[in-house]
């Protein structure tokens, strides 16, 4: 595959879906390491411009690389980790131990004819240990607090070795503790593992530090600056459309 | 009791019965979970269709039983992810639409009323030779499909949108599993009976996830239940002379009650 430094491309994309332009003009990048956020009132387009990027919109024009590769091209679908909007809310009754859950991140890798190899064996560990959830393998998932359900579905993410990790909205039905407890969990994978970050959050009082790019996403991408940029009274009144005034506080 | 083994048409009922018990309960462990229990049910109406073409036309019914099931189960399930269409609304459609068919066929004929009550409640009576081959042949190509992908379907199942951008080819898999499905009903009509083949698909997977355990174990629960309740059924059907369908659904229901009762949360 051609080296590219980028993990992401996003060039000219626009979306419609009927008559409504839901994204326009929208262009991207993002680079490995980095630890991004996208921030927007609701009805914006950001989960739309995530669907996109992952390949389950297709965009009405222009293009999108992933790896460097044009995305109608691009297999290694495991370089990508992915945790949807709502993930964590699973039926109670569904059969699925949280071991099981964890293995499918391995699925596609595996392929067709492969059974579960020491390696598959070792990733599912440590995704399982790195994200503190080793002690409820044998716990079915509906069973799980939402907290806990968030740490599986990310667990599962990363036991793909991922060199991304895509979040939309993590902390939909997650009590305020938890929701720290992830942001500080997202933080160390960027540091410690090196794994480029792209969440959804509505929270932007707690992604201020850290991040290496915020966008906002309002139909178009409207900025992509530092947070120390972003926060600012007209940047946030741009983005949300309203007069805004920006509080810092100690939390 | 096991004299009735001794009669080759119990040895061909049961050697059936088994393994259409192994396919129906394996296979229906993933439409249970994606809330597509009906499609059993559907399927096996448009494959009634076949068999009434197939007596009418003088061809075989159980061909054309297959026929019919594949044709129906790859447009309801096109309509259902090109179209977006509600799965519910494509197999209510299905479900009547193939049954009005089928008695406007059988009111044309008027002359197979005897023989269409066998696939309509099954009968061990009516296994041949030829069926247990064709059967095999299905069933093991059938079994070998539901087992090399048995993983990716899991994972469909659980969640389709995290399926599909890890790269697992969700769409083919889907019509690969409605075609399964089709093949299925369409063979086990001769011993279930087309009215009834809708339970074991559905009952065995559903009695097994009350025991609340992860979905490798609930398989094979759901499995021991379907051939439990295949032997039973039959059994009772020579011993008491009963349609072998309804009495292997009885049985079914049995199951289900024990096992709602065992597991009452």
């Amino acid at each position: 595959m051609k080296f590219s430094p980028s993990l992401f491309d996003v060039r000219n994309v626009n979306f419609t879906r009927g008559d409504n332009e839901i994204l326009k003009s929208v262009n991207l990048t993002i680079l490995p390491g980095e630890y991004c956020a996208i921030i927007g009132p609701n009805g914006g387009g950001k989960t739309t411009l995530i669907r996109l990027l992952m390949g389950l919109e297709k965009p009405s024009s222009g293009t999108i690389k992933l790896f460097g590769t044009e995305q109608a091209k691009f297999r290694e679908w495991h370089r990508i980790g992915y945790v949807p909007q709502r993930s964590a809310l699973v039926d109670a009754t569904f059969p699925a131990t949280v071991r099981e859950v964890v293995a499918m991140g391995r699925y596609a890798r595996r392929g067709i004819f492969g059974f579960e190899s020491s390696e598959d064996v070792s990733a599912i560990e440590e995704s399982m240990e790195q994200m503190g959830v080793a002690d409820l393998r044998d716990r079915l998932i509906g069973h799980l607090s939402g907290g806990q359900r968030q740490r599986v579905m990310i667990a599962r993410a990363l036991a793909s070795h991922p060199q991304v990790l895509i979040v939309d909205e993590p902390n939909t039905g997650v009590d305020v503790e938890s929701q720290h407890r992830f942001y500080e969990l997202l933080r160390v994978l960027n540091k410690t593992k090196g794994i480029a970050i792209l969440f959804i959050t509505h929270d932007v009082g707690v992604i201020a530090e850290d991040i290496s790019k915020l966008f906002f996403v309002n139909q178009t991408l409207l900025l992509s600056q530092t947070p120390q940029e972003m926060l600012r009274c007209d940047s946030m009144s741009r983005l949300y459309g309203t007069p805004a005034h920006v509080v810092c506080h100690n939390h | 009791m096991l004299e009735m083994l001794n009669y080759p048409f119990m040895q061909r009922a049961f050697i059936a019965g088994l393994m259409i018990a192994l396919l129906a309960a394996m296979s229906g462990s993933f439409i249970v979970l994606r809330r597509y229990s009906l499609l059993s049910e559907t399927l096996a109406h448009v494959s009634l269709v076949g068999v009434s073409v197939g007596i009418l036309f003088g061809l075989s019914p159980l061909w054309m039983a297959v026929v019919a099931s594949l044709i129906a189960s790859w447009l309801i399930e096109y309509l259902r992810s090109v179209h977006g269409m509600y799965s519910d609304s494509v197999l209510a459609i299905f479900l009547s639409g193939s049954l009005a068919l089928a008695i406007v066929i059988v009111s044309l004929s008027g002359s197979f009323n005897a023989s269409l009550f066998s696939y309509l409640f099954g009968s061990i009576l009516s296994v041949s030779n030829d069926d247990l081959i064709i059967m095999g042949l299905f069933g093991s190509l059938s079994m070998a499909l539901l087992i090399l992908f048995f993983k990716e379907l899991y994972f469909i199942a659980f969640d389709e949108e995290v399926a599909r951008t890890s790269g697992i080819r969700v769409t083919l898999l889907n019509f690969m599993l409605v075609s399964i499905i089709a093949v299925i009903i369409a063979l086990s009509i001769r011993v279930v009976g087309t009215l009834l083949i809708g339970a074991l698909m559905v009952i065995p997977p559903v009695a097994a996830i009350r025991f609340g355990m992860g979905f490798f174990t609930t398989t094979l629960l759901s499995i021991g239940i379907a051939l439990t309740c295949v032997v039973a059924g039959l059994s009772l059907s020579f011993f008491f002379s009963l349609p072998s369908g309804a009495a292997i659904v009885l049985c079914l229901l049995v199951a289900f009650i024990f096992a709602l009762v065992v597991n009452r949360r």
